[in-house]
Order: C-alpha cells, then structure tokens, then sequence
C-alpha cells in the first residue's frame, strides 16, 4: 500500500521543562541474592522521579540508563546547573514521554557509583569500600533490584520501559524476567547478545584500568584510584559511540587553538585529541573505575540466547508489545543487531515493530533530539493508554 | 481521503474477503498501514507489514500496526516455512526491481499469496502509448519515465502467463474495471483496471 494519507498532527502546547528535581534512595534491607550467588546484606537504589503517580498507580514509565549513565535523566538539581539530566530533551511535560501522562522513574543500576550500591559503597564488614569484593553484577540483576524498587513505590504496572544500549538490555530483560508488569518495550541502539566486538572493547576499557598501577586489584582510596586507566578506557568507548562521518564533520583535521601546523610534537594539536582527552578528564571526576569493570561485565555477560536456549525461548513469556529502533551508523549495536530482536519476537508470535533511523551520528544517535524519533516515541506510547 | 484511497477500498474489501478471521498476515509493502489497520479492525488478523521507508514505519506505529522496516527478501528468509497464513502484496510488485524472488520466498513463508497491480495492460495506457508513442501519465503513473514509479509495470496477460510459466496455482482472481469497482469480466487484460489474485503453492 503506497497510498500517503495524510495525518494530521494533534495539537500540542509546546513542551515544558521538569524543572528543578531531587534524588531518592530506596533503600532495601533484606538479604538479595545476584546471579553469581553472592549475597548482599541489602542495597540502595538512588532514583528520581517526574510527573504524578495516578491513583490506580498504572501511568508509570521506566527509563534505563547506559553504562555511564544515571538516575538523573531529566530536569535539573540546581538552578545554577550547566546542564539537565541526560535524557531532559525527551522527558518533560507535552513532550515525547510526557511527564503530564507519565508518572517517570529512573534508578542508578546497582554496581553503579552514582549513589546505587556498587564497589565504591562502604563494605560494612570491613568499613572500607568494597572493591572487588562487590557481587558480579547482571543486567538481570540489575532489573531485579529495580523491580523492588517499582513494589516499594507501590507500582501496579510500567505503561512503558525504555532504554538504549546497555538500557536497551534492560529493557528486554524486563520484558522476559516481568512479563505480566511491562505493557510495552522500547528498546534502541542495543543487542539481546553482546558481540565479540563489543566484548573486545570492554576488555580494552578493563585493561587500561587495571594495568594502572593506582588500581591497587582495585583497593584505591575514594577520590583516587587508575584515573589515568579510567580516562583512557573513557576516550576510546567514546570513540565507539561516534562514527567516522560524525567525527569528521565535528573535528575534521581541525587545530587546537594556535597549534603549530608544521611542529613535530606530541602536545595536543587536534581538536578531537582535545575533545577525547576532555572526555577523559571529566569522566573520572564523576564514574568510580570498579564500577566501569562491573558494568563492562554485566555487558559482556548479556547474551538472552545463551541464557534461556534460543532467543524465541527466551522472549517465550514477553507480554508487552515492543518497539524497537535502530540506527544506521550505529556500528557499536548495529542495525542488524537490533533488526534481530524483533525478528525474534516475531518469530516467537509477540508484537513487535522494527524502525530505523538514517542518522550519522554513531551508537549515540539514540540520545540526540530528533523530531522523527521523538513523534514515533509518543505514537508508540501512547497508542491505547489513558 | 483522497481520490485515490476512496478508488482502494474495492481492493481492500476484495482482500478482506479472502482473508481467514484471525489469521497471521504479512503485509509486503505494508505502507502507512491502511490495509492491515482495516484487517485487524474487520478480521481481528494477527498482521505485521514490511517496509523500507521511517515516515511509513512511523505512520504505522501511529495507527497501532506492527511494522519492520527493512527488505522484504531479509524479512522473509528469517521465518520458517509457513510460519504466515497469508502473505499479501498489494500494489508491490510493480514497484520491485525483481519481484520472481519475492513470489517465490512469499509462497515458502506463506500458505496463501493475494497479490493486487494496476494493469498495465488497461486500454487507457494503450491508447496513450498508441497516440503519444509515450509513457502514459495519469493517477497511477504520475512520475515521467525518468523517475519513473512504478519500476516494473505489470499487465494481467504478464502475470497469468508468469504464473503458469512457474507452475502458481491461481486459487482466486478478480479483475475490475477502470474505476477499480465494477467486476470486469470480458477481456481483462485491455478492459480491466486492477487486478487481484490468490496464489498457493
């Protein structure tokens, strides 16, 4: 069918901002088993949350954060801030998750450094952080633990989950691991099987971190620790989160300030040196090295086949309809990756939609503000809710 | 709605007729999703679309069809053998570089195949040619040769003669009439505007 029938657009009023937020700590003091078998005594989730919980407690929407992401997706915590949560262009009121409709959540994972028990927490047994000491972390066990958290706040359902990359996985770890308690899915720039690639450059990321020498098998000092290793584990992951095209048009050869052209040294004379090593310096500043080792291992361990026979085997219980959304340049999840997820569901009898977006932007395609993927995000949202 | 979509729901009803009530469909080509959007609210079918285009994706996702957006060849291939009730290609294949392949893969993956074209063999077109020695131009061929959609014009004496070339079995036709309403039942192929057929293997 070609034939273009015109939509029209809905009126809209033009989106808000969530304004000033304020995080929470759910803390939850009964023993939780992870995956691994190793037992914590309890955990902290830090979170935040956007818009009003109705009454019946079903107009929540759940955001899943990236390796180095956090609870903090929208909004701001000061009015002095240079900057809003990570997702703030997507979340607020009248836009595409509309915080008018939505009650929104977001949780640091735990393994996380931003508040969320990880290695960096206090140990009790030894009054030091735990270091590797902490449990392996899973992505299911990442979802387990926000899953207390949505029964602590007395959730009866999540309209919506959504997350990208690492948040992507979450997502359908949800679907599979809650099937009853998720109504939709919207995965993007993600994988339900963490390639050999991807692998490659976690361990890359690892190794720049604990070759260190401050790693100390990860007993550092709060505040100190492979900052180097961290900042070069940062540089090149956020290399893999561009693509040639993007980088070449922001940067090209472009000099740094009154770089000699013709000088024959190992200073910074690029703008993208100057940039990567921008990236590194302000990472370490704001991610604890340990949890980069976690969460790259959580990553690594991601593979939904392998873990429950076969990827339909897998999605078997999935109740929720699924969107999910590919990007072209994306070549760290690339579109095929994801195209396979929801050729799985299908396969496997669920709902399931595949969009991909024409973008040069790389792996974080997924975060840039794009009306086209905005407009699919609210349609598939909210087609049939309240 | 436009002249044209109001000139479709003949088709679309002639589809709908042949559809089994909550069956599994894939539409090849799905569009903005018109077509199955009606299957699911007439026949409660369990439908997916394929198609390349974002904005035809989106506009699915809008009306609360599922869609890939992707080749129609790749979606295929990753189903197993009648894995679909039916499989539909309205007003597709003349758009296909190559469409032998997709018949084909469509009749691997689906139990049934209802294909609907525009005759190319319409005497409007043959006049038009005759007169102009030109490609003809009207509602259904709007672009000039140059950009020319659709990319392979397909005529009913074309398909009859493709299908007992490949051995189709032709379970159910239907031939319309220029204003793609009236049954047409005397020369199809110089007096029919549109053409719908149910292929089996």
């Amino acid at each position: 069918m070609n034939d273009a029938e015109d939509i029209a657009p809905p009126a809209r009023s033009e989106p808000g901002e969530v304004g000033l937020v304020e995080p929470h700590d759910f803390v939850h003091r009964t023993p939780f088993t992870f995956e691994s078998g190793q037992v914590l005594p309890g955990f902290t989730l830090r979170y935040e949350t956007y818009g009003r919980l109705n009454a019946a407690r079903d107009n929540a929407i759940l955001i899943l954060h990236a390796l180095s992401g956090d609870h903090h997706c929208a909004g701001i915590h000061a009015l002095s801030d240079r900057k809003p949560g990570w997702w703030n262009n997507l979340i607020g009121p009248g836009k595409a998750v509309d915080t008018n409709k939505f009650f929104v959540l977001c949780a640091n994972v735990l393994g996380g450094c931003q508040g969320s028990s990880g290695p960096s927490s206090l140990n009790p047994g030894t009054g030091q952080p735990y270091g590797i000491a902490f449990p392996f972390v899973t992505v299911r066990d990442m979802v387990r633990a926000q899953k207390l958290l949505c029964d602590h706040l007395g959730l009866t359902c999540l309209q919506g989950v959504i997350g990208g990359s690492m948040g992507g996985m979450q997502v359908l770890q949800w679907g599979i691991e809650f099937p009853g308690f998720v109504r939709r899915m919207l995965a993007m720039a993600t994988t339900a099987r963490e390639s050999a690639q991807g692998i490659a450059f976690n361990e890359v990321g690892r190794q720049a971190i604990m070759q260190d020498p401050e790693w100390h098998g990860g007993a550092y000092a709060k505040g100190g620790g492979p900052r180097v290793g961290l900042a070069i584990a940062r540089m090149m992951a956020h290399i893999t989160y561009l693509s040639d095209a993007s980088m070449d048009q922001k940067f090209g050869r472009k000099k740094k300030g009154k770089a000699d052209n013709a000088a024959y040294t190992f200073d910074v004379q690029f703008e993208v040196e100057s940039y990567l090593r921008h990236q590194g310096a302000s990472f370490i500043n704001r991610f604890d090295a340990n949890s980069y080792l976690y969460i790259t291992r959580a990553i690594d361990h991601f593979d939904l086949a392998a873990a429950y026979g076969s990827l339909e085997q897998a999605f078997a219980p999935v109740q929720a309809e699924t969107l999910v959304v590919g990007f072209t340049s994306d070549w760290l999840f690339p579109p095929a990756q994801n195209r396979e997820i929801a050729l799985a569901l299908l396969r496997a009898g669920k709902r399931a939609t595949y969009a991909e977006l024409d973008t040069d932007l790389g792996h974080d395609s997924f975060l840039l503000e794009s009306p086209l993927l905005y407009n699919l995000v609210r349609d598939f949202l909210e087609r049939g809710s309240a | 709605m436009s002249k044209l979509a109001v000139k479709r729901t003949v088709d679309m009803q002639i589809i709908g007729d042949w559809v089994e009530p909550r069956s599994r469909v894939l539409d090849l080509g799905c569009g903005r999703g018109v077509l199955l959007d009606y299957l699911i609210q007439h026949k409660q079918v369990n439908g997916i679309g394929v198609d390349l285009d974002f904005e035809k994706i989106a506009a699915c996702v809008h009306r609360g069809v599922t869609a890939y957006q992707g080749d129609m060849l790749a979606f295929m291939r990753a189903f197993p053998d009648g894995y679909f009730d039916r499989v539909i290609c309205s007003r597709t294949l003349e758009e296909l570089p190559s469409p032998a392949p997709v018949i084909a893969e469509a009749l691997r993956v689906g139990r049934a195949l209802a294909v609907g074209f525009v005759n190319h063999g319409y005497w409007k077109n043959r006049l038009a040619a005759c007169l102009h020695g030109r490609k003809p131009r009207n509602a259904v061929y709007t672009t000039a040769w140059h950009d020319s959609r659709p990319a392979n014009p397909v005529s009913i004496a074309d398909f009859e003669h493709f299908c007992a070339e490949k051995n189709l079995r032709i379970v159910r036709r239907s031939h319309l009439r220029g204003d793609w309403k009236t049954p047409c039942h005397v020369a199809p192929n110089l007096f029919a505007g549109y053409a719908l057929y149910e292929l089996a293997r």
